[in-house]
């Protein structure tokens, strides 16, 4: 596998895939569920299912403004519709679920969520202030954990590239929600939040490994030079240098080679999990296991084609700049 | 030398059999707990999966000290978790949730929970209502024969219907209720003159209607208890030791100092010492929770197939041991979900889920190093050895930052985000436990060989056979 030496190219393929997924959220948006913006939320299944048109006709007979009816997943081979509405007082709910059992026969209210304007919002502020916070305590953790290679790169360094990474395998998801929102109406819920939530806490794990293979291989591979220096003034003190037997470019490829299979295989573990979920879990958490998926293959490959090239890339470029050989 | 080794594998088959043993003994717990109807720890459901309501009421506080919030909110936990359990509920849940530092403005939160109920306008009636607070007579006879009645009728398997005959009712009205009540607090008295021995009782002061209607009941009834109950349910039947007058009485009755203070709390706040109003509702009804529920089990034991069949398939018989850590990976998790308790969510089941094909990583990374050991000549048990001294920096780190994303996740909680968050969190390290113990210890009980020996040698290798 010639990663490192493509470099440019995977890193490229990498930026596109950023830029085009902001691109994606910023034109299509992401559509914010009742878990956000406050609402009500009522599903109600028939032994016969009405015509949507007549339910629609005496629902408008209510004061509810603007609504939507759709016909729904069914429960037990019965079909039922989902009602979506503002957030209903109490004899409002009343009020609607009257016409919605005498629409048709044999009705049955499956579920009924309603949640106030300011629940809503308090959780859109909480859920940006968990993701910033998983962040932060990653890159602080990842400096802590690389305290010990201050050469050819600082570890701060390993922290911000997987910064980088973090944002790319979150993007990928967003990207694919704000998508399957405007072609399909898919709604950002709480189980959303915590889908990205899980992408970051599993993708930090794998740039993790490979970047724990490079720090094994900088210290197997680097030779220490240790020199007395005479400061000004007659001060003794030790400097030491650092070199390499090879490119650190090469042991950095050989880092991810030697990681290739293990970050594969548990993608594909993990991977295959989620696809049960998605296939047999049923409606409520198949977008949740659709989000994860993606988050888990922007992973994989974040941290295969993107962390690694992009540690070389930066190694290389403050080489050019400062001029000194490693 | 030979014979060293020899005793060691004797002891390192013991080890693995003891593990396998162990993991068998925590599967039998949980099949148990789920087979016997009345088990000690069954698995406990989110409302999402049994089907029920969920109510979040919010308290207006402005106006109050903020000192005293968490005290009055302590209170209306008490008064609705009484008027919940009108309900017969099985395990209603009703606790106090304060909004964070993070989302500004403070709110202060009520989440009632329901299973089993889905008629939500009856709950929300209920839990709104005006609470009575009552005073009743009490005729000893009749109470005497409703309570030989209550036994007779609970053991009378025979057949044979016991009926209240006469007999008149054992509590009847006063027309004396809380509408009438000034305040109530508690007061230490002192008895006799020793000073030491003060006993915990509650003052009620009435106001002027209820200071003579008091005075008129206590006069015509001293030496008879009066009965005191609030929403319908008998908190304390005092004796009345004489006519009193002055719209002051005292309930003693060898309360604990703790019993006082809840008795008066209980009758001061016969009304909720805090406005309430719904601010969140959700039902789901028992079918769909059900189904819920059935998918995420299919879901659940297809993933696992899946997840055992690659390992197999990819790394024979290492794979074999790692569905082995696997299995019992499963069986600590689903006994440790009935022991905390953890409630069991949709989301929670699909984390669940997510972390069974995350629990394999430590196994893969430990697999990998050993054969690039093996590639290097080493033979089996010590490449396990170094395998997994080497992949022990690279699961730590990862493990820990997951953890990391686990608490915060937590942290961020509502009551749904808690439940993954928790299964996440439980899941990373016991995953971490499966790999460390189980893999390690089978792995090294396994016979040693070189990489070349015959059919062995076959089992170890990878389904690239690098």
């Amino acid at each position: 596998m010639k990663i490192i030496q493509f470099k440019e190219i995977y890193l490229a393929i990498g930026v596109f895939v950023m830029v085009a997924s902001v691109a994606v959220v910023l034109i299509f948006g992401l559509k914010p569920g009742i878990d956000f913006t406050g609402g009500s939320l009522m599903e109600v299944s028939y032994g016969v299912l009405p015509d949507k048109s007549t339910v629609e006709a005496s629902l408008s007979a209510l004061d509810l403004g603007g609504f939507s009816l759709r016909e729904s997943g069914d429960a037990e081979g019965r079909r039922a519709y989902m009602l979506r509405t503002r957030d209903l007082s109490e004899p409002e709910r009343v009020a609607v679920e009257e016409v919605m059992v005498a629409a048709g026969t044999d009705a049955e209210v499956e579920r009924f969520t309603s949640v106030g304007p300011v629940i809503g919002s308090e959780l859109a502020s909480k859920a940006k202030w968990a993701v910033g916070a998983v962040a932060g305590i990653i890159v602080i953790y990842i400096a802590f954990a690389f305290l010990g290679v201050r050469w050819p790169v600082g570890s701060s360094v390993y922290g911000a590239i997987t910064i980088i990474s973090l944002a790319h395998d979150v993007l990928v998801p967003t990207a694919l929600m704000a998508l399957m929102g405007h072609f399909l109406g898919a709604e950002v819920d709480v189980l959303f939040v915590m889908a990205l939530l899980a992408v970051l806490g599993y993708s930090v794990n794998d740039t993790i490994v490979i970047f724990d293979r490079v720090r094994e291989n900088i210290a197997k591979y680097r030779h220490e030079h240790k020199k007395t220096v005479s400061a000004p003034g007659g001060i003794k003190r030790d400097e030491v240098t650092y070199s390499f037997n090879r490119p650190f470019g090469q042991i950095v490829g050989l880092s991810v080679e030697e990681s290739l299979l293990r970050s594969i295989n548990t993608s594909l573990t993990t991977g295959l999990a989620l696809l049960a979920v998605y296939l047999f879990g049923g409606e409520v958490t198949k977008n949740f296991a659709l989000v994860l998926l993606a988050g888990v293959a922007a992973g994989a490959y974040s941290s295969i084609f993107f962390a690694s090239p992009l540690l070389v890339w930066y190694a290389e470029w403050k080489e050019r700049r400062s001029k000194v050989s490693i | 030398m030979e014979k060293q080794t020899e005793v060691g594998s004797a002891v390192r088959i013991f080890y693995a059999l003891v593990t396998l043993v162990v993991s068998a003994v925590v599967a039998f717990f949980v099949y148990q707990n789920v087979s016997t109807p009345d088990a000690k720890y069954p698995f406990k459901l989110g409302l999402d999966l049994s089907g029920g309501s969920h109510l979040v009421y919010e308290a207006d506080v402005t106006g109050v000290d903020t000192a005293e919030i968490p005290e009055l909110m302590d209170v209306l936990r008490l008064v609705i978790e009484r008027r919940v359990n009108i309900f017969g509920v099985s395990e209603p849940i009703v606790q106090v949730e304060s909004s964070s530092v993070v989302s500004g403005e403070r709110k202060e939160r009520l989440v009632v929970e329901l299973p089993g109920i889905t008629d939500v306008g009856e709950a929300v009636a209920e839990i709104g209502r005006t609470p009575l607070l009552e005073f009743k007579l009490v005729d000893e006879q009749a109470l005497a024969a409703e309570q030989v009645l209550a036994g007779l009728s609970s053991d009378g398997g025979d057949g044979v219907k016991v009926t209240a005959v006469g007999g008149g009712e054992a509590y009847t009205d006063t027309g004396l209720t809380g509408r009438y009540l000034q305040n109530a607090q508690l007061q230490f008295v002192g008895q006799g003159g020793g000073g030491l021995s003060n006993e915990a009782v509650v003052a009620i002061t009435w106001n002027e209607e209820g200071a003579a209607l008091f005075e008129k009941i206590t006069g015509e009834n001293v030496g008879k208890p009066l009965a005191i109950f609030l929403d319908g349910e008998l908190i304390s039947s005092p004796n009345i030791n004489e006519r009193i007058s002055g719209g002051q009485a005292v309930i003693s009755g060898g309360f604990t100092p703790d019993e006082a203070r809840d008795l008066a709390q209980n009758l001061s706040f016969g009304a909720l010492p805090l406005p309430i109003s719904l601010e969140s509702t959700q039902t789901i009804g028992a079918t769909l929770g059900g189904e819920i529920l059935d998918n995420g089990v299919k879901a659940g034991v297809a993933g696992f197939i899946l997840v055992v069949a690659f390992m197999v398939l990819w790394y024979r018989l290492p794979g074999l041991v790692a569905v082995a850590a696997l299995g019992t990976y499963v069986v600590v998790m689903l006994a440790l979900f009935q022991l905390i308790p953890v409630v069991l969510t949709a989301a929670g089941l699909a984390g669940f889920i997510l972390t069974i094909g995350m629990a394999v990583d430590a196994n893969v990374l430990v697999f990998e190093r050993m054969k690039e050991e093996l590639r290097e000549g080493k033979t089996m048990r010590e490449a396990a050895r170094i395998g997994f001294q080497r992949a022990w920096s690279a699961i730590r780190d990862g493990n820990v930052t997951s953890l990391l994303s686990a608490i915060v996740l937590f942290w961020f909680g509502t009551s749904m985000v808690k439940g993954f968050a928790l299964v996440f969190g439980i899941g990373v390290l016991v995953s971490m436990l499966s790999a460390l113990l189980v893999t390690r210890t089978l792995l090294l009980a396994l016979p040693d060989r070189g990489k070349s020996d015959g059919l062995l040698g076959k089992l170890y290798d990878s389904g690239f056979g690098k």
